[in-house]
This record gives structure tokens, sequence and C-alpha cells, in this order.
């Protein structure tokens, strides 16, 4: 039976997906944090963006199951194997360029054996028929879950959820890398230390936060589409979006598990009728297909969106699209608006 | 609350903790740029870098500048200790290319270098030896030797073509730009030519907060870009045919008389009269003895009268100059002539461009032309363009579209308007540190006086000249003394020496419309010396002997491809040198590489662009790695070297192909000021400061001050670089628009007539038909009979090639090249997704692997650039299926603006549109 992990506040994430523009450098400051050179972590990607529609990271990820299901009882989905994972890719660097005399015989290239998928191998193709194909970006890490499957899965009580922002951690001593969290997690964003025998997933840059500091996906993302902030505070742009104007969604709601991330889904251009002209009224981005991602709600909160930018056409104010506009970068932070470098480490 | 604990908690912990934090950027040629980053550093190495968040607010109600950064800068610290770092001088030992080299100790290194250069002087002449202009602002302190001794240095613009003729041939301004934060007032964006989403990652939320303040977004592109997927409307236009969309938005703003008259009357040349029998303007030599010849004629309809339009203002106060009508004009040998306004040509040339024919060429609704035409006419409108454009072989016809686009609409001078590219400014400091007499700020000031003194001597002989055309003029006089290094238009160079000949004379590559060959018109170009002082005829005679790239990548940028320049320029190079961090394609082919240090292990700034206006410091975080070298001081080692090799070798000065007389001595003494300046930090010092004296920073800036604030606010453009192309005055509190001084204050322009030029009257352009702006296909270079057209544009993964070999970088995308292609087409010729295919054109054939998408328009291959070469299979890249070709107009160079000055109007090689074929490749073969 689904058990019921409350925390006190909950801190959460939301993504602009009208603003997001793929660049991955979320995902890079996530990459270089974290992991750096680590062995073990070559495949892990706690962050990832990817073109949407497509089957993403790992490959083919909604489909793998997890999460629970209407009755709230836990599902246990598949583990993704390495192959749909992906990338770890290491390069013949020095047969390329400290070889000896063969030159033009060898290019750089991916090392024999390597993975046949990346963290963003379909990026930028998307959907539909030319000259009405569409596609959007989207960032995803772990969603900090209010229900959290992983939690609910482990065998071993590694997972817990911190009472103070609910933050889904891993207590990596406890984990016996029984891989269960990687089965009930249905947005599959656990990764597998082979090194070190442990499941890791992101750990909400809790160190960060614990200084007052945003994480590196939301201080670093230089379109200003992520936000930060707890749910239950209306004077931050992430309760304002969630909680006021509801704009902003979870992805696949029906997995069950509440999740923390929100994304303002995606607007689109009008496409063209076969004549070429344009069809202002019809939507380039099929509804269904955006049902899919975040729910019926889209539908609403698009509506909202729309008459909210039709307001600013008209001259008018609005809360939202200023909320959005985000004139100040720091009001994106919520209370994690403290600069790093201004930190001195005394051992 | 509690701590949440545990040693996997500590260990996390530690990860992120450091020991020393410093201000860092990236001093590369990255034209977005200008990102503010901490970089941290624990136990001597740097761990990682991460935004600093820190640039103030500017103007009340706009959007503030943070975080700018990207994916690149995010790991670029990777970069550092990645496998292609090179560390040690390396020499060359197996053939060239072959990637064979081994360590030598500097002083060696730099000796045979020396001599490299010294025996190229004495056996072929000072032009022998070339360095490559490349723009890494961190790189340019290691070419000082080219400054000194005055070899020639080729203008960077050419190789790049990051230049956009249509635009200088209209203002004669070298992009005009506003900052970023002034994208957000648009009321209409059209991005055009252009990729933001790609190209300016840490700038774009500009665009979409401009929508989210009721802006309109529309993305004109072939393919269903990136940057449409956030537009309101997406115009799939064909490959190449702006220039007819354009105008067709032109025609229909003309038509309905939406167009603005003042502003057309005033800033354009469209009321300035032409000469019915002959095309050509009506100029003060047709009409009096003693008259100017570029005094131009506008007919005043208050007074009905023929008005000479004023050399020293806009201002048509008083008169009304016609836009219509046909006029008799007495010419001064007493026949008398039809006349009739520029505007007047305009609109029966514009007849050619009604939407419903112009739906055909562009391949876009009649309705939309219309609908977007009368939305650029009544809003605020911005063209989001980048230098993409300027790449096609007609982008100047397409830009002067445009340009006339927002002429008409007034759409240029004020907030929210004009057409975006990108411009460097405040590089003073650099570029006149070897031309003060001694260090110190008194001598800056000495320096700046003097320049200041030439300035009103200039002015004394045209009381009309304006601050921008003394600037101009100064920069044209100090380029044919060979001053700055002598840097010269490389077109001439290539086609005598590069192996060009052949390619560039091929008609095919040509527009049918030019009559005799490109060859015919570079010689007659030479021959009337339009060129002259540009080392035109020099390279006929003349073989290169030495080749210096520091900081940049001839093998993988130069249009044309790595084949033809190893065919025909290496085997004439007796010494080429790769001054460089990483191992290039070009450095693979080099003699010898000398190992620079990376960007944080130096001093240096990031590239100073109009567009943030900031001048933004990388400082010093950890010792240069190995025996790696500072820019700056592998620049002040190779001239000690130089002339420590001369004396040896009792070489005391030597006369270059204009007679002068350069020395071989006391050029350390020059380049340090005396031995002052010998070090790195104390140089960077005196630039900082040296640019307060210039007024380019604020008064009080010094290396210590910026270690403090990581960056300091322009105060002022500056004389070097774009800064006064920018013609507005900056404000401290407000975004920058440019135009200002025109539109606001009537300051004229400087091109031929004085005011933005449309109609040019030159006789080529008229031979061509090109007097107006139109729509011409471009030619089918490549191949008339293959079936697709290749395009390309910055990608989103690198810097140029810079950070593309990457580990992490790699790790993102497909780890490998890749070229997009239309599902449903490349299904048809049996490619499937991942497949690996062979592109191929006339002059060459390359292999990648293909990604299919329904964004990409049928007929189109996009292969994005950046890619070494040696990411392919036999290294065979984009650049070698690639032609290379000039548009014969880029030499004229005798009418007015349109001439050679630094980084400005030249002939330059185009590569968009290129014909290529596309198959599944079915051997593994490397290909020949």
């Amino acid at each position: 039976m689904k058990t019921v992990h409350p925390s006190k506040r909950q801190l959460a994430w939301v993504f602009d997906l009208n603003k997001c523009i793929g660049c991955q450098t979320c995902s890079v400051a996530c990459k270089v944090l974290w992991h750096g050179e680590e062995p073990g972590t070559e495949q892990e990607w706690w962050m990832t963006v990817n073109t949407q529609p497509g089957r993403g990271t790992p490959r083919d990820w909604e489909a793998m199951g997890g999460g629970f299901d209407a009755q709230g009882k836990l599902r246990l989905g598949k583990v993704p194997t390495d192959e749909e994972v992906g990338g770890g890719w290491r390069f013949n660097y020095d047969q390329v360029l400290r070889g000896n005399g063969d030159g033009v015989r060898h290019h750089l290239q991916k090392v024999a054996g390597s993975k046949t998928w990346g963290m963003n191998w379909d990026e930028d193709e998307g959907g539909g028929e030319f000259p009405n194909a569409y596609f959007f970006y989207l960032p995803r890490l772990c969603n900090h879950c209010s229900q959290p499957s992983c939690l609910e899965a482990c065998p071993n009580g590694a997972l817990f959820k911190r009472e103070e922002d609910g933050l889904v951690l891993r207590d990596e001593e406890k984990c016996r890398g029984a891989q269960m969290c990687r089965r009930a997690c249905p947005y599959k964003k656990i990764y597998f230390n082979r090194m070190r025998n442990v499941s890791q997933h992101c750990i909400g840059c809790f160190p960060r936060i614990e200084q007052g500091v945003a994480p590196a996906c939301v201080r670093q993302c230089p379109g200003r589409a992520a936000f930060i902030g707890f749910l239950d505070d209306e004077n931050t742009a992430v309760g304002r979006l969630v909680g006021k104007w509801k704009v902003a969604l979870p992805l696949h709601p029906e997995f069950g598990t509440h999740p923390n991330v929100y994304y303002v889904p995606p607007l689109s251009p009008a496409p063209l009728r076969e004549d070429g002209s344009f069809d202002e009224a019809a939507p380039r981005i099929p509804p269904a297909y955006l049902e899919s991602l975040f729910g019926p709600a889209v539908h609403g909160a698009l509506d909202v969106l729309r008459a909210e930018l039709d307001k600013k056409r008209r001259g008018q104010d609005s809360e939202l699209m200023d909320t959005l506009i985000l004139y100040r970068w720091k009001d994106a932070l919520g209370h994690l608006t403290r600069d790093p470098a201004e930190i001195v480490w005394n051992e | 609350m509690a701590r949440t604990s545990g040693a996997w908690a500590e260990a996390y912990r530690k990860k992120w903790t450091w020991d020393k934090v410093t201000w860092g950027s990236h001093s590369v040629d990255c034209y977005p740029g200008g990102c503010p980053w901490h970089v941290y550093v624990r136990d001597g190495k740097i761990m990682r870098e991460e935004q600093s968040g820190s640039i103030p607010p500017i103007e009340a109600g706009v959007p503030d500048m943070n975080p700018m950064g990207c994916q690149k800068g995010a790991c670029w610290s990777h970069c550092h200790y990645s496998p292609d770092r090179v560390t040690q001088p390396l020499k060359r030992v197996g053939p060239r290319g072959s990637g064979r080299f081994e360590p030598i100790s500097w002083n060696q290194a730099l000796d045979e270098i020396a001599d490299g250069v010294l025996d190229a002087i004495r056996e072929q002449g000072p032009e022998s030896v070339l360095t490559l202009l490349t723009p890494e602002p961190g790189a340019a302190p290691a070419r000082l030797f080219a400054q000194v001794l005055g070899t020639p240095t080729t203008d960077g613009n050419a190789e790049f073509q990051d230049f956009s003729p249509g635009f200088h041939a209209t203002w004669g301004l070298f992009n005009p730009v506003s900052t970023m934060d002034d994208w957000f007032g648009a009321e209409l964006t059209l991005i055009w030519h252009a990729n933001p989403v790609y190209t300016n990652i840490h700038w774009y939320h500009y665009l979409a907060e401009s929508r989210y303040n009721g802006g309109e977004v529309v993305t004109i592109a072939p393919d269903y870009s990136p940057s449409a997927i956030h537009a309101d409307y997406h115009l799939p236009v064909k490959i190449g045919s702006d220039a007819a969309l354009a105008l067709s938005m032109c025609k229909v703003i003309v038509d309905a008389g939406l167009y603005q008259k003042q502003f057309v009357q005033e800033q354009t040349d469209l009321p300035l009269l032409v000469r019915k029998d002959t095309g050509r303007f009506l100029r003060g030599t047709d009409v009096s003895d003693g008259e100017r010849e570029d005094q131009f004629y506008w007919w005043d309809t208050l007074s009905g009268t023929l008005n000479p339009a004023p050399r020293h203002t806009l201002a048509t106060t008083g008169v009304d100059p016609a836009l219509a009508g046909s006029y008799g004009v007495l010419l001064k040998d007493g026949r008398r002539v039809e006349v009739e306004p520029a505007f007047e040509r305009l609109r029966r040339h514009l007849e050619d461009y009604d939407p419903e024919r112009v739906a055909s060429i562009c391949e876009v609704h009649a309705d939309n032309i219309r609908t977007l035409a009368r939305k650029v006419a009544t809003r605020k409108t911005k063209i989001f363009i980048g230098w993409n454009s300027g790449k096609y072989y007609h982008g100047d016809l397409i830009e002067r579209s445009m340009a006339l686009l927002l002429g008409l609409t007034g759409n240029w001078g004020k907030k929210g308007t004009g057409a975006r590219s990108w411009a460097i400014m405040g590089l003073d400091g650099t570029a006149f540190m070897a031309r003060k007499d001694g260090p110190g700020q008194e001598a800056a000031q000495r320096l700046i006086a003097g320049m200041i003194a030439m300035r009103r001597l200039l002015a004394a002989g045209d009381p009309t000249l304006t601050p921008e055309m003394m600037q101009n003029r100064a920069a044209e006089v100090a380029a044919e003394i060979g001053g700055q290094g002598a840097v010269m238009p490389p077109a001439f160079l290539w086609y005598y020496q590069y192996g060009y000949k052949e390619r560039w004379d091929n008609p095919e590559n040509h527009d049918p419309s030019f009559k005799r060959s490109f060859g015919e018109y570079l010689e007659e170009a030479v021959e009337k010396g339009w060129w002259d002082a540009r080392y035109s005829k020099v390279y006929r005679d003349t073989e290169p002997r030495v080749l210096i790239e520091a900081g940049g990548n001839l093998l993988r940028r130069q249009r044309g491809g790595r084949k033809l320049l190893v065919e025909h320029l290496w085997p004439k190079l007796k010494t080429i040198v790769s001054i460089d961090y990483r191992i290039s394609t070009t450095g693979l082919y080099s003699d010898y590489i000398l190992p620079a240090a990376q960007h944080y292990e130096k001093l240096g700034n990031s590239m100073p662009s109009v567009h943030h206006l900031n001048f933004v410091l990388c400082d010093r975080a950890v010792p240069p790695l190995g025996e790696s070298l500072p820019d700056y001081e592998i620049g002040v080692r190779l001239v000690e070297a130089i002339e420590r090799r001369a004396a040896a070798r009792g070489m005391t000065e030597f006369k270059d192909c204009k007679g002068t007389v350069r020395s071989l001595t006391g050029l350390v003494k020059q380049v340090t000021l005396n031995g002052a300046i010998r070090d790195e930090e104390k140089h960077f010092d005196e630039v900082v400061r040296d640019n307060a004296v210039y007024g380019v920073l604020p008064k009080g800036t010094t290396l210590e001050t910026l270690r403090q604030k990581g960056l300091a606010r322009f105060t002022n453009w500056g004389m070097v670089g774009h800064g006064i192309s920018q013609a507005s005055t900056l404000r401290p509190d407000e975004v920058h628009t440019p135009f200002r001084w025109h539109v606001e204050d009537k300051v004229p322009y400087d091109t031929l007539v004085r005011r933005a030029q449309f109609y040019i009257d030159h006789e080529w352009f008229l031979e061509a038909g090109e007097e107006l702006p139109g729509h011409k296909e471009p030619p089918p270079a490549g191949g008339r009979h293959r079936r697709f057209q290749m395009t390309s544009g910055h990608n989103r993964w690198s810097i140029h090639s810079m950070n593309m070999t990457n580990d992490v970088i790699l790790n993102t995308h497909r780890g490998e090249p890749f070229a997009f292609l239309n599902d449903r087409e490349a299904t048809r010729l049996g490619i499937a997704n991942g497949d690996k295919i062979r592109v191929t054109s006339d002059v060459g054939s390359m292999l990648i692997q293909a990604k299919l998408t329904p964004a990409c328009r049928p007929g189109q291959v996009i292969v994005y650039n950046g890619f070494e070469p040696y990411m392919h299979e036999g290294w065979w890249s984009q650049s070698d299926v690639e032609p290379g070709h000039v548009k014969p107009l880029g030499l004229v160079g005798n009418y007015g603006h349109l001439k050679y000055r630094i980084f400005s109007w030249q002939p330059i090689p185009a590569d968009r549109a290129v014909r290529v074929d596309v198959e599944k490749a079915t051997e593994r073969s490397a290909l020949t």
C-alpha cells in the first residue's frame, strides 16, 4: 500500500519550456560538479535535456514502467540497460594526436564497443512533417517526488525524504546496489555506479542548498528558464507559477509519484495549411501529445498563457508574464540567492 | 534543521569545496562572449567554473543580463586537462600531417622558427612571411613579431566571412548593433539568417522575454530551425531567396503608402536624382565646373528647383525632396537630361516583386508576405540576423534588401529596431601598446593626442567630415602606410598562391549576369590599382614561405578545404607554426607546435563586444601546465629570438615591397617599451590603464580594480574595432541602440552619398543589374546537376573547432560529425537515421553520419560547422566540399565606402547553398 511521506516543506523546480533552448548548460554544470572524471559515473547524467517528441534518455524510458497504479500500488518496471542509458563514450585521442605517423588513416572516434545511444542522441529531430515539424526541449532531473516509488521499493532503506525541503536522497552507505529503485522510478532518472555498486541520482545539490546557494542546474541556466523555491511560498516565482497561476505542471502525473519538478508547457508557431498560408487557430504541437506528457491540465495552462500573452500584446499588465520575463535573475532562485564565490571554507 | 549526515553526504560536500576562487572568462573568438565566470581551484587544480551572475542591471524595466554563460564555458576547465592539450614545444619528425612530433626546448623551437622567418625575408621578401589574423583575443599577443616587422597579416574577415557586405554597402558601417538587452524592446523580431538558439545561448532569453512582453517573433529560415520553435510564426523560405521575400514586403509597403516618407527623404539616398541616360547619380561635376564629384542632388517640390543635397547634415529643413516624377536638368555642357529620384526607379524595380510572383520564388504564401509586411510597417521591428547571409554568394543583395525593408519603415535609430549582428570594440589598449613612446599613461596620453591631431588635420581639408568619417579615413591612411602590422585582404594571395584560381574562374560558380570571367574582374581591379596599397600585385610573384597560426585553425576554417591548401600552399611553405594550447588539424600539419597557456592560466579578457559592453577579466587561476606559456610571453620570446638570430646572422634591416626599410634591431625594446612591459601581468595592467586613458574604460580602472568586480562597463567606443560604427553615444543607464547620431542628430553617413545608400551606381553594379537590391538565385557552385543544397551555421556544441573535442561535450550529441537530412526524403534514398552518408560536390566529398528530421527542408543538407577535419574519416570535412568561390563585386575598391579597411569591405568567399549529392556510404574506406 502506498505510504505517505510528508515533508514539512517542499522545494520544487519549474522549467519554462518556452525559454528552454536545449543548450545542456544545466546538464554539463551538473556533470562537471558531481562527477568530473570519477570512474563509475561515466554514464551518469543526473540532469539531461531531450528533444520532444523523441526516445529520450534512457532510450524509450517512458515505456519502462514504475510508479504507482491507480490504486496506489507500487509498480516495478524494468531496469534500463547500459545500452539504453547510452553514452559514457571514450575517444581514441592518442591514436590520432600522438600516433606513430599514421596521419589521416585514423580519425577521432569513439573507442570500439561504445554504446550506440547517448543522453541527447535524438537532439533536434522531433516529430510532424515538414514544414509542420515540431519539437521542444524537456529538461529532466530527479523529481524529488512527494510519493517516491524508489523509496518505497528500496529493500535496504537507503532512500529517504528530507523533512525540511522534501529532497529525496540516498544513504549510499545503506545502498547495496539492488537497483529496485531503478525498477520503481517511472522517470528512469536513477543510474548505477558499477565501480561502487550503488545506484545514484540527483542529490538536489544539497551541499549548495545548505549554504543558501541554488542548485547548479538552476543557477547556471543561461536561458533563465529554470526556477526553484518552496511550493508553499507565493512570494517566489515557483509558488506563483505552480500554485497561483497553475501554468506549471508535473510530467506524467499518471505515474502517481507526485513529482516536484514542474513545466510551463510549450506554445508553438502557427502551422501552415496545404497552400502555405497560416492556420492561426490550429496548434502545431498536437494537443494530445502534450496531454500525454503533462495530463489534461495542459490545455488550461496553455489557455492561461495565451490569454496573459494577449494582455501584454494589448498593452495591459500581466503578473504572470512579468514573472516569466524575470526582470531580475535572482528572482528565479527563491531563497537560494547566495553567491557561492563568497563562501570561504574553513577546514 | 537536522544536517543530513553520513560519510556519503560528507563526500558530496567535499566535492563542492575549494581553496581559491578567481574571476575567469574565455579569451576566445566567441562572438556572443563576454561572460563573467568564477573559476574554482582546489589543490592547485581547476575543479570547475560557474557563472558569476554579477552583471548589474542597466535600464529600468529591462531584464538584466545574468547569468551569462553556456555549456561550453561550463566545462572549459575540462579542456585544460584534455588529451588534446599540448604542454611542450613540439617539432615535426615525420611527413607533414603524419602527426609525428618530438618535444624540443623552447630555445631550439624559437631559434629555428626565427631562422625560418629570416630565411624567408632574405629569399622571397618579408611578404612571404604570413601571419593569420585569428580574432581570439587571448592569442593575439603571440603575433607581436608581425606588428613590429610589418610583415603581412591576412584579414581574418575574409577567412571566416563574418562580414555583412550588404549592410556595409548600405550604411558604410561595420555591423551597427544594439546591446542585447535592446532586443527586449522590439515589438516584432524577425529571426532571419540566424539561429540564436544555438549561437546566442546566454542572450536568447531576451527574445523569449520580448515575446512575453508583448512582442511577436517570426523566424524566417529554410528549415524549421531550433530558433523557430519558440517563434509565433515560421516562414519556411526557399534557400537563398530571402532578398525576394524582403523586396516583396517592400513592394507591399510602397504600394500601400505605408513607408515613412520623412525617414526615407532624410536618412536614405532614395530622393537623390539619377540620370535616365546613364543610370548614374547626377553629380556636381555634371552640373557645373568646380563642383565636387561627390555632390548629389534632389528635386525640392516646394520650390520646384534642383537642390544640392547637403553634405554636412541629413536634415531636410525647408525642403521637400521629391520621391517621384521626372525632371529636366541642364548640364554644364549645355545638354539637357532627364533625371528621376532613385525612389522612382525603386518603385519600378519593385514591380518584379509582386507577392503572388514572389510566392513561387520563395515558396512563401503571398498572404503571409502581405501580413508580415504590414506588421513591419507598423511596429518597432528588429531583424535578428547573424553572419549567415554574408556567406551566401548574393548575401550582399539579401542584406541590402533587408536594410531597404527597415529603411522604408523607419526601423533603425530607435530602441527595439535595427538589424542585429555583432561588433567588436575596446581593443585600443592592446592595439596601441607598441606605438607608445614609453611605459605609463602619460605616453598613452601623448599617443592619443597625436591621433586626435591627425584627425584635426583631416578635418581641416573637409570641415564636413564627421567623427566616424575621420576615424575611417585615419584607418585607411594607417593601412596604406603599413601601420598596425600590415593587415591585408587575402583574396589576391589566395587567387595567385593558394590554388583558388581555377575554382574562382569557373563560370559555374558565378552568376550568369556577370559577363566576364572572375579572373577578368580581378585583373581589372588589380591593374586599375584599386587594391594597390593592399598587396594585390605582390603575390603574382612572391611565394609564401612561412605561415604562423596563433589560436586559429586554418585547415578547419578555410573554405575550399584542407586538400586544396595542402596541395597548393603547403609545398611552398618552409616553416609552419601552430601556437595553440591544443593540437588542431592545422597543428598536425605544422612543423612546430608551440604550447600556449589555457584560458584560466593566463591574463586576458573576454571578446569585448558592443553587445554586452563589458570588459570582462579572465584571470590566472593556476600556472600554465607543463612548459606552456602565456601568449604574450611567447610573443615577446619570438621577437627576442628573431632579433637574436638576426644579429648572429648579421642582418640589421630589410626592405618591404613598398620600399619601407624595417629594422631588425631594437625590436624587443619596442614591444616591451624599453623593457618596462616585459611580463604578462605588467602588460595586461598597462593595457587596462591605457584603456582608461583612451576613455574606453572608466577612469581609474586597473587590473586590481578589475580583480574586485571582474568586469567594467565600457564608457566610450575607442578607436579600434567597430565601436565608432555604432553611431550613438553610450549611456550608462540605458540599452544601446545604434544609428542615433544619424537619426536623432542628423549626422551624415560615411557612404559615397552620405546617406543610407540603396542605389549603387558603380559601373560593375550597373553592368550586373545590381544598382538596386534585387533577388538572384545562388549560382550552382558545387555542381549544376546535383540535387541538394548544403547550408551551415555555427553549431551549439563548440566555439568553431575549440571545445569540439572536449569529451564532456562530445557526450552531449552524437559524439561525431553529423548532417541533418529531411526524414522522408532520406528514407526514399534508403538512408536511415545514423547511417553514414557521402556528401559530394564537384570539388570534394566527405563521409558523415546522417540525422533524420522533419525539421530539415527537403533538398537541404544541414552541416553545422566546427568539426575538426580529423574527426572525419580520411580527415575530409565540410570545407573540402565547398568551392570557396567569391562574388566579383567584392573586388570593387574605388567607390566611396566600397574601399578596403581592416575587417571591412573586401572580396569574401561564399560557402552556403553549395550544390551536393547525398548517398548512403557503401564502403568504409577513406576517400582519396
